[in-house]
């Protein structure tokens, strides 16, 4: 039986890597050697059988997305103003596939899921694993707040992060605001706080992680960001049935294969969707451009995190859960999510802070809850 | 001179290390002066050998091409960090390996019973390169990760073991040791027929 050294050596053979010395040796061990003869010639095999695995050509798309993410200065752009405007609109036009074709840009309907549950996070505080979830912040807020048990979160009330927040008088007023009651009276608000589905991602450590990024914090601060959630086409987009139809639909999730990719453009929601008018405003919107090119856009869709939120099964549920919609599409939702507060909010150190921890986030809530008795 | 030969000397001397590593950092130097066509030269230069180190890796199609994208978007992003000491493919191959070696741990942590190899269809099965590619799939999905990272550099990329051992950022000495492992285990499961 030849030596652990010995079929090393067989093996270098066989990857050319010996010195003249060492091939000598091993051809004498393989005259001499009938099992390190059957070694070797075990290994040809194996080395062999990878020989005749061709390389394979990477999916068409693959440099058209790689070239697209690039950071602007990067990317090729053409100099005349003519030649500028020509790609500028086949970009927007070959936008309209990518959108749905890369599950990167699932981004423009489920970062707005992504807003609504950090907002519904905070303004509820991380919903109670009881079944009566659905009661918080509903017709009698006062007398359920009243009603809870005391916890160490109440003590935490003298937070800074939370005494933070309330010192911005923007957020106060938000909390205080008829909008904010309204969306926490919404029937499709407290559905979603019930949902199996919500609570898993708010109690997931993935979504805890992206709710910290940077890069996350940045996107939902910016004035882009605003604009296209403020932007009459992409809220028509979103509440269109060709949309959610799509949103539902196993192919558009299961885009791995490409059978499902050739299911998805054979699918009539995904041809009414391109034929869809505010769908091809959101693509054209300056907004809409202007998140797709942020820096800090593409470091979320590069975030594992993200990742993690977008492939969970509970957020795909809550994507498609009808009151998640309904409250999408609610006045009420529309204002908070446009306001300056919330954006204030979104961009305070003390949000992290808030967002990371469930005691502070019920906290926040009651005394939000207090300030508006 | 043969102009034949002259082709083929040609040809050697873009193959070389030396004139791939300086090919290199032209594009990169390109690139960060804002050359409109450098970034696209890289990522023809990269996509398919990143792409097929990902696919071999990860054994799934989607999931390689989202490395390799990712990859490409870490390389550009990072570029000005990118030292030109070092040579850029070890750099590139190394975020390409790290990359997939995550992938698979995370894949690992939510889903650890499953078998995500991308093995061609039962009907293709018939086909010889089908075959082929089925075998060789279902082999390094039986290798520990780090093991399956050096047989990939080794038999897919053609890497030397200094090479490997530069993009793995390991010893010689490790590279021997994973390979000597990975062979056996590949030795003994065809030896049985990989199931």
């Amino acid at each position: 039986m030849p030596s652990r050294d010995q079929v090393e050596l067989i093996q270098q053979e066989i990857d050319g890597a010996n010195t003249p010395e060492q091939s000598a040796a091993v051809r004498s061990l393989l005259e001499q050697d009938p099992e390190a003869r059957a070694i070797a010639a075990e290994l040809r095999r194996v080395a062999g059988m990878f020989a005749h695995v061709a390389e394979r050509e990477p999916p068409a798309r693959l440099k058209r997305a790689i070239l697209d993410a690039l950071p602007q200065p990067a990317r090729a752009s053409p100099g005349r103003p003519l030649a500028w405007a020509a790609h500028t609109l086949k970009l927007v036009t070959t936008r309209l596939e990518d959108a749905i074709m890369t599950k990167k840009a699932l981004l423009i309907g489920s970062a707005a899921a992504a807003v609504v549950i950090v907002v519904a996070g905070l303004i509820t505080g991380f919903p109670p694993l009881g079944r009566d979830a659905g009661t918080i912040g509903g017709v009698e807020p006062a007398a359920r707040y009243h009603g809870h048990v005391m916890t160490e979160a109440d003590v935490s009330l003298k937070n800074p992060e939370i005494q933070a927040l309330f010192q911005n008088d923007q957020i106060l007023h938000l909390v205080q605001s008829d909008v904010f009651r309204q969306v926490m009276q919404n029937q499709a608000f407290r559905q979603i706080m019930a949902s199996d589905a919500f609570r898993q991602i708010m109690a997931s450590d993935a979504f805890r992680q992206l709710m910290a990024a940077d890069a996350f914090r940045q996107v939902m601060a910016s004035d882009a960001y605003r604009q296209l959630q403020a932007n009459d086409a992409f809220r028509q987009l979103q509440a269109s049935a060709a949309f959610r139809q799509l949103q539902a639909q196993d192919a558009f999730r299961q885009m791995q294969s490409s059978e499902a990719m050739r299911q998805l453009q054979a699918n009539d929601a995904y041809r009414q969707l391109q034929a869809n008018d505010a769908f091809r405003q959101v693509m054209a919107s300056d907004a809409f451009r202007q998140v797709m090119a942020n820096d800090a856009y593409r470091q979320i869709m590069a975030n594992d995190a993200f990742r993690q939120v977008m492939a969970n099964d509970a957020f795909r549920q809550l994507q498609a859960n009808e009151a998640f919609r309904q409250l999408q599409a609610s006045d009420a939702y529309r204002q908070i999510m446009a306001s300056d507060a919330l954006r204030q909010l979104q961009a305070a150190d003390a949000f992290r802070s808030l967002a990371q921890s469930q005691a502070l986030s019920q906290a926040f809530m009651r005394e939000a809850m207090r300030s508006q008795m | 001179m043969d102009p034949s030969n002259l082709w083929r000397s040609e040809l050697y001397f873009e193959e070389t290390p030396l004139a791939t590593d300086d090919q290199d950092r032209a594009l990169v130097e390109r690139c960060l002066a804002h050359h409109q066509d450098a970034a696209g030269a890289l990522v023809d230069r990269y996509q398919q050998r990143l792409f097929n180190v990902a696919l071999r890796m990860l054994g799934n199609v989607q999931d390689a091409e989202d490395v390799t994208q990712t990859v490409f978007f870490n390389v550009f992003h990072r570029l000005r960090t990118y030292d030109p000491k070092y040579r850029f493919f070890s750099w590139v191959y190394r975020m390409t390996v790290n990359e997939s070696l995550n992938l698979l741990k995370r894949r690992k942590r939510t889903d650890p019973l499953e078998d995500d190899f991308d093995v061609p269809a039962p009907g293709a099965a018939a086909d010889g390169a089908a075959e082929a590619e089925d075998r060789v799939g279902r082999a390094l999905a039986s290798l520990k990760p780090d093991d399956r990272a050096v047989v990939v550099l080794k038999h897919f990329v053609s890497f030397s073991y200094q090479e490997i051992a530069e993009v793995l950022e390991i010893p010689v000495q490790t590279v021997k040791s994973r390979l000597f492992t990975a062979r056996e285990r590949l030795r003994l499961a065809l030896g049985e027929g990989v199931r």
